[in-house]
C-alpha cells in the first residue's frame, strides 16, 4: 500500500519539477521512487496489508510479486526511454509521471478484491497510455494511434461496465470473494450471470489484444512511440493478464463451463492469427504487436488452465516476456530509425556485437528457445496445460513452430555480415547499457525462479 | 563437471581473445576438453555410471539436472572432443580461423554436444540439443556461401519443429513420470497407443536431424552453403547427436512402440541407403555427392539401432564413430578443393593429383575407409550392421548391402574425377601441416579401429547390458 502511495506522489512531484526544465532531475526523482516503492514493496512480503474501513485492495503474496514485477518494468522503460524523453526537455515531466501514474493503475489492478477498485486500476492505468501514445503530436501515425486506443478501449471500458452491472445483478456483489460464493452455492442467477461474464471476457481480451478483438493492436502498437509501446507491450499486458486470471480463476472459476470453451477457441484463433500475420511485416513495430497477440495466445492457455501452478506459469511467462520486449524496445530507440523498417536493422547486430548479442538473446528468447527465461515460460504453461487441452497444447506447439520464421529471419538481418561498411555503428548512453545488461541478466537467469 | 565447463569457459575467453591469437585460443580450448576426457576415461570401469552433476533436487515441474555418463555417453564424449579438436586444426590456415565468433560459437557447440551426450533428465536433454542448433546456424550464417539465406532459413525451421515434437513427447511422458530423470522414464509403462504417438514425436526430431529418407530436403544444400567447418561440425557430430538420441531415448522410452516402428523406420533406411546413393553417383558438385553419400550411410545406421539387439547396437557405434571420421575427413578434402580451386564442379577440377601427391594420398585413405575396405573401421561397421539386417530379414540384408557396391561407386567416382585426368587447373598448393595433422590423425583412428574394434565394444558393451536390464525391470521389452 505504501508502495502504491510513493509511486503516486512520485508522478506528482516529477510533475512540479518539470517545470524546472532539467530532465536529468526528473529521472532521478522518478528513479528514487520507484526504487523505494520495490523496496517497501518487498519489506510487505510477511506482512500481508489491505486497507483498514474499504478492504478493496490486498497485496498478498500474488499481488506483491506481479506487483514488483510491473514496477521493475516500469523502471526499465522509463531508464531506457530516457534518452527518447530528454529530446523534449519541456515535457520530459509530463511523460514520467505519466508512465508513473500508469504504473499506479498496474498496482491496483494486481490487489484488487472487488470490481470496484479494479474498474478504478483500469482506468488508471489506460487513460495515461491514451495521451502518451499521441505524444508524438507533430506525427499522424501518432495521433492515429492514440485515437484509435482511446475510442476502442472506451468501447472495450463500456462493455466492461456493462458485464459488471450483469454480474452485480446475478450475485448482490462487487466483491470477488462474495462472488465466487454466490457462484459456487448456486444462488446466481444463470442467464444474467454467463452474459455478464462473457462481456468482461471480451472486454479483457480486448485489453489484451487477443483476436478477434486484436485490431487496434498493431496501429497502436506500430504508431505509438516507441518507448510507449515497450509500456503497453510490458506492464500493461502484465497487469491486464494478471487482473484476468484473478477474476477467472478466483471469482468466476466455478462458471469454468461458461467461459471455459470460448476461450479455447479465442486461444486458437489469437496464437493463429498473431503468428501467421506476423509472418509478412516488414515493420518492426508491427512485427512487435502481432507477435505480442501470439504471446498473449500463449499466455491465456495459463489462465484457462485453473491448477494451483498457473499463476506461478504466467508470471515466469510474463518476466521472459516483458525482458525480452523491453531489450528489443530499448536497442530500437538505439538505432533511432525513423522509418522502422526492418531492413533498417541490417547488420547493426554484427558491427555492434554487444547490441547483436542482445538483439539475438531477446528475440530467441521470445521464440522459446532454451535456456533462455521464454524458453522456460512457454514450457511451464504447456506442460501444465497439456494434462487438460492436449490438442490446445499442440496447435500452441505448432504455431511456435511458424513463429521461428519470422523470428529467425530477424536474427537474420540484424546479424547480416553483407556490405558491413554502410552500417552505422550505434553509439548506446550509458543508461543503455545498464537496461539492456539488466535485460540479458533476466533472460539468462529469469527462467531459474521456475525451479 | 570439468567436462562441460572447460569449452564453455574457453568459449567466452575466444569471444573476447585478441584476433591474433584467437585461432590458438579455439585450438586450446579443445585439446584441454579433449585431455579432461581423456582423464576421465582412463578412470572410467565400463560397466559404471558416472554422475557428474545430480543436485538431489526435483523442481516444481520435474527437472532434475541430472547429468552423468555410462560407456556409451563417453565414447560420445570422446568422439566430440577428438573431433572438435580436429575441425579446429584443420581450419587452421583458413581465415575463418582468425574470427573470435567462429572459435567461441565451436566451442560452444563443443558445449552444446557435451550436454546432450551426458544428459540424464529429459529436460535437459532438450536443452542442450536446442542450445547445438545456434551455433551452428551462425557459423554457417556468417561464413556459408552467397546463396545461404533461403537454405538455412530452411534448416532452422526444419530442425526447430523436430524438436518441438520431441518436446510434444517428453510433456506426454511426463504426465506419466513423476520426475524427468532418465531412469523415471525408462520405468513407465505406457499403452501401445500413447507409446506410438511418444516414439512418433522423437523420431520426428531425430529422423529430420539424421536425416532419414523423406526428411532429408534439408540436409544436402546446407552441407553445401555451409563453410568447411560448419559442414564438419554438421556431418560429423550434429547428426550423431540423433543417432545416440535414438539408443539413449528414443527406444528404452517408448518400447512398447518398438514392434510398429521398427519395420517403418528400416524401411526409411532402406529408401535412404539406395535413393541417396544413387543420387549421389549423379551429382557434378564435390560436396553435395559426399551429402547424399552421408544420406546413404547413416540410413543403415538407423535401420541396424532399430534392431536394438546388442550386436546392432555395438556395430552402430562403430559406425557412428566411423561416419564421424570419415565425413569429416571427405569434408575436410571437399573444402580443401573448393578453397584453393574456389569451384565445387566437378568440371573445373581433374588433374590435382600430380600436383600435390600427399593430398592425393591422405584423400585415398579416408576415400578408401569410406567404401569400407578391409583393416578400416568401415567394415567392420558395416559388416555387422549388414550380418545383423541378414538376420533380420534376408531382402533387408540384401537391399542393405547394396550400400557397399553404391559406395564404392560414388566415392571412387568422385576421387576419380577430381584427383586424375586431364589438368584443368593451374597451381595447386599441397597439404600444409595442420590439415597433413588432421588426416593422419583421422587416419589412424580409422585404421586401429578397423584392426582391433574390440575398444568400443568393450567400452559399449557393459552400458547397454545395463540399458537392457534398466528396461526389463520395468518390464517393458526383451531383447
Amino acid at each position: 500500500m505504501d508502495a502504491l502511495i510513493v509511486v503516486f506522489v512520485t508522478g506528482l512531484i516529477s510533475m512540479f519539477i518539470a517545470m524546472a526544465k532539467k530532465p536529468a532531475l526528473v529521472l532521478a526523482t522518478a528513479v528514487t521512487g520507484l526504487s523505494v516503492a520495490i523496496g517497501l514493496m518487498v519489506c510487505q512480503w510477511s506482512h500481508p496489508y489491505t486497507l483498514v474501513k474499504y478492504e478493496g485492495l490486498l497485496f498478498d503474496h500474488n499481488a506483491i510479486k506481479y506487483s514488483v514485477l510491473a514496477m521493475s518494468f516500469a523502471l526499465l522503460v522509463i531508464v531506457g526511454g530516457y534518452s527518447h524523453f530528454k529530446k523534449e526537455a519541456e515535457h520530459t515531466g509530463e511523460y514520467i509521471s505519466l508512465l508513473l501514474f500508469s504504473t499506479v493503475g498496474a498496482l491496483c489492478m494486481t490487489a484488487f478484491t472487488d470490481m470496484f477498485m479494479f474498474f478504478l486500476g483500469l482506468e488508471i492505468l489506460s487513460i495515461p497510455i491514451y495521451v502518451m501514445a499521441g505524444s508524438k503530436k507533430r506525427d499522424v501515425l501518432s495521433t492515429e494511434a492514440s485515437l484509435k486506443y482511446f475510442f476502442t478501449g472506451s468501447f472495450a471500458t463500456g462493455v466492461l461496465l456493462f458485464g459488471m452491472a450483469w454480474v452485480y445483478g446475478a450475485t448482490g456483489s462487487f466483491k470477488l470473494a462474495e462472488i465466487q460464493a454466490a457462484i459456487s452455492l448456486g444462488t446466481a442467477q444463470g442467464a444474467l450471470l454467463n452474459v455478464g461474464i462473457l462481456m468482461m471476457m471480451a472486454s479483457f481480451l480486448f485489453k489484451v489484444g487477443a483476436a478477434p478483438f486484436h485490431f487496434w493492436s498493431p496501429d497502436v502498437y506500430g504508431g505509438s512511440p516507441n518507448i510507449v509501446t515497450g509500456f503497453m507491450a510490458a506492464v500493461v499486458k502484465l497487469a491486464g493478464l494478471f487482473a484476468f486470471w484473478k477474476l477467472f480463476t478466483i471469482a468466476f472459476a466455478d462458471a469454468n463451463a461458461v467461459w471455459g470453451g470460448a476461450l479455447a477457441g479465442i486461444i486458437i484463433l489469437t496464437v493463429l492469427v498473431g503468428n501467421l500475420s506476423a509472418l509478412r511485416q516488414t515493420k518492426f513495430k508491427r512485427l512487435l504487436a502481432y507477435s505480442s497477440i501470439a504471446n498473449a495466445g500463449y499466455a491465456l492457455l495459463a489462465i484457462i488452465n485453473q491448477d494451483t501452478q498457473s499463476q506461478q506459469n504466467l508470471f515466469i511467462y510474463l518476466v521472459g516476456y516483458g525482458f525480452a520486449i523491453i531489450a528489443l524496445i530499448v536497442v530500437s530507440l538505439v538505432l533511432d530509425n525513423e522509418s522502422d523498417d526492418i531492413e533498417a536493422y541490417k547488420g547493426i547486430g554484427r558491427k555492434n556485437p554487444f547490441i547483436g548479442f542482445v538483439l539475438v538473446l531477446a528475440t530467441l528468447s521470445i521464440a522459446g528457445v532454451p535456456p533462455l527465461a521464454g524458453f522456460f515460460g512457454k514450457y511451464m504453461v504447456f506442460s501444465s496445460a497439456f494434462t487438460m487441452y492436449p490438442i490446445l497444447v499442440i496447435i500452441a506447439i505448432i504455431t511456435s513452430g511458424i513463429g521461428i520464421y519470422y523470428y529467425l529471419r530477424f536474427i537474420m538481418t540484424a546479424m547480416s555480415s553483407e556490405d558491413t561498411e554502410n552500417v552505422q555503428t550505434l553509439k548506446p548512453s550509458l543508461l543503455h547499457y545498464i537496461v539492456l545488461a539488466v535485460c540479458v541478466v533476466g533472460l539468462l537467469a529469469g527462467g531459474y525462479i521456475s525451479l | 563437471m570439468e567436462l562441460f565447463v572447460i569449452p564453455l569457459i574457453f568459449a567466452l575467453v575466444a569471444a573476447f581473445a585478441p584476433k591474433n591469437v584467437v585461432r590458438y585460443v579455439g585450438l586450446l580450448g579443445a585439446v584441454a576438453s579433449l585431455v579432461v576426457t581423456i582423464v576421465h576415461a582412463i578412470s572410467f570401469a565400463p560397466e559404471a555410471t558416472v554422475s557428474l552433476v545430480d543436485p538431489n533436487y526435483i523442481t516444481s515441474f520435474g527437472l532434475t539436472f541430472k547429468m552423468g555418463y555410462d560407456g556409451m555417453g563417453l565414447l560420445m564424449v570422446i568422439l566430440t572432443n577428438v573431433m572438435v579438436t580436429i575441425i579446429l586444426l584443420a581450419n587452421l590456415n583458413q581465415k575463418i580461423a582468425n574470427e573470435r565468433s567462429f572459435n567461441a560459437m565451436v566451442l560452444l557447440m563443443q558445449f552444446g554436444l557435451i550436454g546432450v551426450f551426458t544428459a540424464m533428465d529429459g529436460i535437459m536433454f532438450y536443452i542442450f540439443w536446442e542450445l547445438t542448433l545456434i551455433p551452428i546456424f551462425l557459423i554457417s550464417w556468417w561464413y556459408g556461401a552467397p546463396e545461404r539465406k533461403q537454405v538455412l532459413v530452411k534448416f532452422f525451421i526444419y530442425t526447430f519443429v523436430g524438436s518441438l515434437a520431441m518436446l510434444l513427447s517428453l510433456m506426454a511422458l511426463g504426465t506419466y513420470a513423476t520426475d524427468f530423470s532418465h531412469a523415471s522414464l525408462v520405468a513407465v509403462t505406457l499403452s501401445a497407443k500413447a507409446a506410438f504417438w511418444v516414439m512418433g514425436g522423437f523420431f520426428l526430431a531425430f529422423a529430420i536431424k539424421i536425416p532419414l529418407f523423406p526428411f532429408h530436403t534439408w540436409q544436402p544444400s546446407t552441407y553445401t552453403v555451409s563453410p568447411m567447418a560448419g559442414t564438419m561440425l554438421l556431418s560429423g557430430l550434429m547428426l550423431k547427436m540423433a543417432l545416440f538420441g535414438m539408443i539413449r531415448w528414443m527406444l528404452p522410452l517408448a518400447p512398447e512402440a518398438k514392434s510398429e516402428m521398427t519395420c517403418l523406420v528400416i524401411t526409411l533406411g532402406l529408401i535412404g541407403i539406395v535413393y541417396a546413393a544413387i543420387i549421389a553417383i549423379k551429382q557434378s558438385d564435390i560436396k553435395r555427392v559426399f551429402a547424399f553419400a552421408s544420406i546413404s550411410h547413416v540410413g543403415l545406421i538407423a535401420a541396424g539401432i532399430m534392431l536394438f539387439t546388442k550386436d546392432s547396437l555395438t556395430a552402430s557405434f562403430i559406425q557412428i564413430i566411423n561416419h564421424s571420421l570419415v565425413a569429416v575427413g571427405l569434408f575436410l578434402a571437399a573444402g580443401i578443393l573448393e578453397n584453393r580451386l574456389n569451384t565445387r564442379e566437378f568440371s573445373q577440377m581433374g588433374g590435382v593429383a600430380k600436383l600435390a601427391p600427399k593430398f592425393a594420398f591422405w584423400f585415398a585413405v579416408i576415400g578408401f575407409a569410406s567404401v569400407s575396405v578391409p583393416f578400416t573401421s568401415g567394415f567392420i561397421g558395416e559388416f555387422l550392421l549388414l550380418k545383423g539386417l541378414y538376420g533380420y530379414n534376408w531382402i533387408v540384408g540384401l537391399v542393405a548391402g547394396t550400400t557397399l557396391v553404391f559406395g564404392a561407386v560414388y566415392t571412387l567416382r568422385a576421387y576419380q574425377l577430381s584427383m586424375y585426368g586431364s589438368p584443368k587447373i593451374e597451381g595447386f598448393k599441397d597439404l600444409t601441416w595442420n590439415e597433413m595433422l588432421a588426416f593422419f590423425i583421422i587416419s589412424v583412428i580409422i585404421v586401429v579401429l578397423g584392426v582391433y574394434p574390440q575398444v568400443v565394444i568393450d567400452f559399449v558393451g557393459p552400458s547397454l547390458d545395463n540399458l537392457f536390464n534398466s528396461m526389463q525391470a520395468s518390464n517393458t521389452l526383451v531383447p
